[in-house]
């Protein structure tokens, strides 16, 4: 199946006062056309970076892309001017930001700010509707997302309505532009887990109904596994392992992705510790030698310490970048 | 075992105008953000209060350290009743009970190093002599498991999961019978809040603390709590013994929520086309009325708690034996 997006070696880093950070390190991930990938890891492994780099909203500076690429149906997204960006924006790529209350205006209420959204397609259609129109899709729109009397929530503002709401009006948003891709950052963190499992099956159907790809960046594993075909796990800037979500799950092949896994409580009050892996996520200055999860890595080998392990590929066609998996 | 903390029939109410929550506000009516609220921790154990965002977990939290005053019923610690008007009791219900905020930011001074965050507590329980400050706060950040050399430090050169370890230093550097851990884990990455619950458990057992834990997240509350409470609305659902509650959830809206609990094992999001109704609450009879799928005529009533046996309890009228 042909790629609908693929980023091939992105390296970026934010230039700031104490100097170069290098965020994104020769990262490379594909999105094929209906599918949802997940793209999980702690604070600072650079996922949400990924996500923005992607749509292009990076201030530059503080970042600076020093190599690679950003296909998206053909083109080369990183080459192109803002106009040209803009084209692909919205009906191209759409976004949904993790804070629903910051991504929305707070002085508009629901219908103006989703108004916009449809003016958006309209230009990109080069088509005119009229005002019973845009109000009948914008119903429309939020009746496919299961809210609750859709007039009244047209009728708020931000404010008045309920996370799971606001994050609904969010994906409202995004989704009324018809996105070949919509990138989800955070979309279901801090909501509740009846709200959260609502707005998984929601997107899912959506993915179903309308083949829209969807890049999935969260920090929840358990999240992430419940919506995702494929996953890309990251640290340290890194892709750390790649595959099928039923792969990872299964057998995690990369120790950091076996230690997320163990981390997470499962038994009752009576069970033993967490296997939690030792230290925090890195500090992006001041990044180990050799593999970046080494200092916290049980298994951890002088070659770790030496040199960055490649990609290596295992049995479940997995990519994983440690030396565990190198044939003897 | 004997109970650290009874709470019975605890009431708290925020005062409102024209609709809005307005603290502070005079002129209003009143709204009970926290309604009739019973249970009781036991010593050695962990209480935990697991419920959505708004359902007045936090509120709970307050009151047991006094920052929010009852409007009715009571709160013992150790038998003894505290009277909020009285500060002499205040001071008692502080000194056994400590408190570590979700916010790890927002809940440390910004302008103080950490070994001065936790000397304050020190200072405001007034049982240590000065002499003896240093040490104890050696020992304490010994047993939280943070470096000595953090002492030294402001608390934004700390990461997030040193944070939480400075505040529970500064709940503990008074020995205490419970500490109230509101959120403790759910700003942390799962690695460091894995690192975070096994520290609480190991000092549970080594200091023989209760805790009063409320989280959101029912894997973490499975791990860590004894006894469990569900709280919708400001109404006390259901309250049992964890595994009880977790594996034969009696409520339909604690099913509900076990329901939703993603697990490991990999259970694929269904498509469900039911419309999600807003999580409204009814104003009389059962809280949970309005969205209930078992709903029935006597749930126009308000449901007492009735007792299932061992420890558990559920406010529900599926369970009225009587009728």
């Amino acid at each position: 199946m042909a790629d609908l997006l693929s980023v091939n070696g992105l390296t970026l880093d934010y230039a700031t006062v104490d100097g170069r950070v290098r965020v994104l390190n020769d990262v490379s991930l594909r999105i094929n056309k209906g599918e949802i990938v997940g793209v999980v890891g702690e604070s600072g492994s650079g996922k949400t970076t990924i996500g923005l780099s992607i749509i292009r909203l990076l201030d530059s500076p503080p970042a600076d892309i020093i190599g690679g690429s950003v296909t998206f149906e053909g083109k080369d997204l990183l080459k192109l001017g803002p106009s040209e960006l803009s084209q692909f924006r919205g009906p191209g790529i759409g976004m949904v930001f993790q804070e629903s209350l910051a991504a929305l205006n707070p002085v508009y209420r629901t219908d103006t700010q989703l108004k916009e959204s449809v003016e958006v397609l309209q230009r990109a259609q080069n088509s005119k509707y009229s005002d019973k129109e845009e109000m009948k899709m914008m119903v429309e729109i939020l009746n496919d997302l299961r809210l609750d009397r859709p007039e009244w929530v047209l009728k708020k503002y931000p404010h008045e309505l309920s996370g799971g709401m606001r994050q609904r009006v969010s994906i409202a948003m995004a989704i009324v532009e018809k996105p070949k891709l919509l990138i989800l950052d955070e979309v279901t963190t801090g909501l509740d887990v009846y709200v959260q499992n609502r707005i998984l099956s929601i997107l899912k159907e959506l993915n179903r109904r309308t083949g829209t790809a969807m890049m999935f960046i969260t920090h929840d594993l358990l999240v992430a596994s419940q919506i995702c075909d494929r996953l890309y796990v990251m640290y340290a800037g890194r892709v750390m392992e790649e595959g099928n979500t039923d792969h990872i799950l299964n057998a995690p092949a990369h120790p950091y992705t076996q230690k997320l896994f163990a981390a997470i409580p499962q038994g009752f009050v009576d069970a033993p510790p967490l296997p939690a892996p030792k230290g925090e996520a890195p500090d992006l200055r001041k990044l180990p030698t050799g593999c970046k999860f080494h200092p916290r890595c049980p298994q951890v080998m002088q070659k770790c310490k030496d040199s960055e392990p490649p990609v290596f590929e295992t049995e479940q066609r997995s990519k994983v970048l440690c030396w565990l998996l190198e044939k003897q | 075992m004997s109970n650290i903390v009874e709470v019975s029939n605890l009431t708290v109410s925020f005062i409102v105008r024209g609709g809005n929550l307005l603290l502070f506000e005079r002129g209003g009516g009143m709204t009970n953000v926290v309604n009739d609220v019973s249970f009781n921790v036991r010593e050695g154990e962990t209480f935990g209060l697991a419920g959505e965002t708004g359902s007045g977990k936090s509120v709970i939290a307050w009151a047991l350290v006094g920052l929010m005053k009852p409007r009715s019923g009571s709160i013992k610690v150790l038998g003894k009743e505290i009277n909020f008007r009285k500060k002499a009791d205040v001071t008692y219900l502080r000194r056994n009970i400590g408190i570590v905020f979700q916010d790890p930011v927002g809940s440390l001074n910004p302008r103080l190093r950490v070994k001065e965050i936790i000397r304050e507590g020190l200072i405001a329980a007034k049982t240590f002599a000065r002499a003896e400050y240093d040490k104890r706060i050696t020992e304490v950040v010994d047993l939280v498991g943070l470096r000595k050399s953090s002492l030294e430090a402001y608390p934004r050169e700390l990461s997030g999961g040193e944070k939480q370890r400075v505040s529970l230093a500064r709940a503990i550097v008074v020995p205490r019978k419970m500490v109230v851990l509101d959120e403790p884990t759910s700003s942390l990455d799962v690695s460091v809040q894995a690192q975070v619950l096994n520290t609480l458990k190991e000092l549970k057992s080594k200091l023989n603390l209760s805790y009063f834990f409320i989280t959101h997240d029912i894997n973490v509350m499975k791990y860590m709590s004894d006894s469990l409470g569900i709280l919708y609305y400001g109404k006390l659902l259901e309250v049992g013994r964890t595994y009880d509650v977790v594996t034969n959830p009696k409520h339909p809206f604690t099913a509900r929520l076990m329901s939703n609990v993603p697990g490991l094992k990999r259970a694929k999001i269904q498509e469900q086309q039911e419309r999600l109704t807003e999580q409204g609450s009814s104003a009389t009879g059962c809280v949970y009325s309005k969205v209930c799928p078992r709903v029935f005529e006597k749930c126009s009533n308000s449901p007492p708690m009735f007792n299932l046996g061992s420890d558990h309890h559920a406010a529900c009228f599926l369970y009225d034996k009587a009728g």
